[in-house]
């Protein structure tokens, strides 16, 4: 009768044990599954390039014409580079880590002017930022490592100067940020 | 006596008879169906957790926040757009031919 009473109070210090196990398991994997989760970050280099060309597009063109600082006369103004835009529209790069280190910032953008006769050829371009992220825009989205590299925005747009000339303006925006928006 | 003497030794061949031994005695059957009703449910457990931990690693994949302005520019502001519309109301002329070239945007090279 006493090795009966020995013998039920095992299984029941056995029973114990697999319910702590299984508690355990329980909890590690909804552990797991919420750390998994909200430890990759949210990419939202896609609105941030959007909001980038937007930027541009309204420091360019405002009400249908070409602010008149790109022209010197009907041309071009030459002397108009992509720094002087920069400063012009107030954009500021320097919003990362290495502040001032030309090679750490992650945005660039570029600036087509196509007149109406040549399409495919741009009749004036600048361009700002780390030249080093444009390459990345070249590949495709199929590619194996898309979501490490840069993510370029495409914006196109009509707009007249003072002299009723019509121009063909396209805004391309990248942005790097990777580390930050893609989990390594 | 004699009688007796045979039913005792029968008895004892019967008894050194090679009897097969009973691994699973009809009172433990019930143990061992139980037993393996847990560990059954054990499995099953570790293998929904398994699932929905893949599950999470795959929705964490495509966490990104994407707005299709152009889809939505009725509701919401187009601002490139705009600016084109407000160039057509000072010139349309080559609309068409400036609308195609608009509308191949996307094709970054």
């Amino acid at each position: 009768m006493k090795l009966k009473t020995m013998n039920k109070k095992g299984a029941d210090k056995i029973l114990t044990i697999y319910w702590f196990v299984i508690l355990t398991l329980i909890a590690g994997g909804i552990f797991a599954m919420v750390y998994v989760f909200y430890s990759t970050p949210y990419d939202v280099r896609g609105i941030e390039g959007e909001i980038f060309a937007e930027r541009i597009a309204d420091c360019i063109s405002r009400q249908g014409i070409i602010d008149q600082s790109f022209f010197l006369g009907k041309d071009f103004d030459k002397s108009m580079t992509g720094e002087k835009f920069t400063k012009k529209c107030n954009l500021n790069f320097n919003v990362e880590e290495g502040y001032g280190d030309i090679s750490q910032i992650q945005y660039f953008y570029r600036v087509e002017f196509y007149t109406l006769k040549d399409l495919t050829k741009a009749n004036y371009s600048i361009y700002d930022g780390n030249i080093n992220w444009e390459s990345d825009c070249a590949i495709k989205k199929d590619s194996k490592d898309y979501t490490r590299l840069a993510q370029c925005t495409e914006e196109r747009l009509y707009a007249l100067n003072q002299g009723g000339e019509q121009y063909l303006i396209r805004i391309l925006s990248v942005v790097g940020k990777s580390a930050k928006n893609v989990k390594s | 006596m004699e009688n007796l003497q045979k039913m005792l030794n029968h008895n004892k061949k019967e008894s050194m008879k090679l009897v097969p031994y009973n691994f699973f005695p009809k009172n433990r059957k019930g143990q061992i169906g139980e037993t393996i009703t847990w560990i059954v449910a054990t499995l099953v457990l570790i293998a929904i957790l398994i699932i929905f931990i893949f599950a999470s690693v795959a929705l964490s994949k495509v966490k990104t926040l994407k707005t299709d302005i152009k889809a939505n520019a009725a509701d919401s502001a187009d601002w490139i757009n705009a600016k084109t519309q407000v160039a057509y109301s000072i010139s349309s002329v080559n609309k068409n031919k400036i609308q195609l070239w608009i509308s191949q945007e996307g094709g970054i090279e």
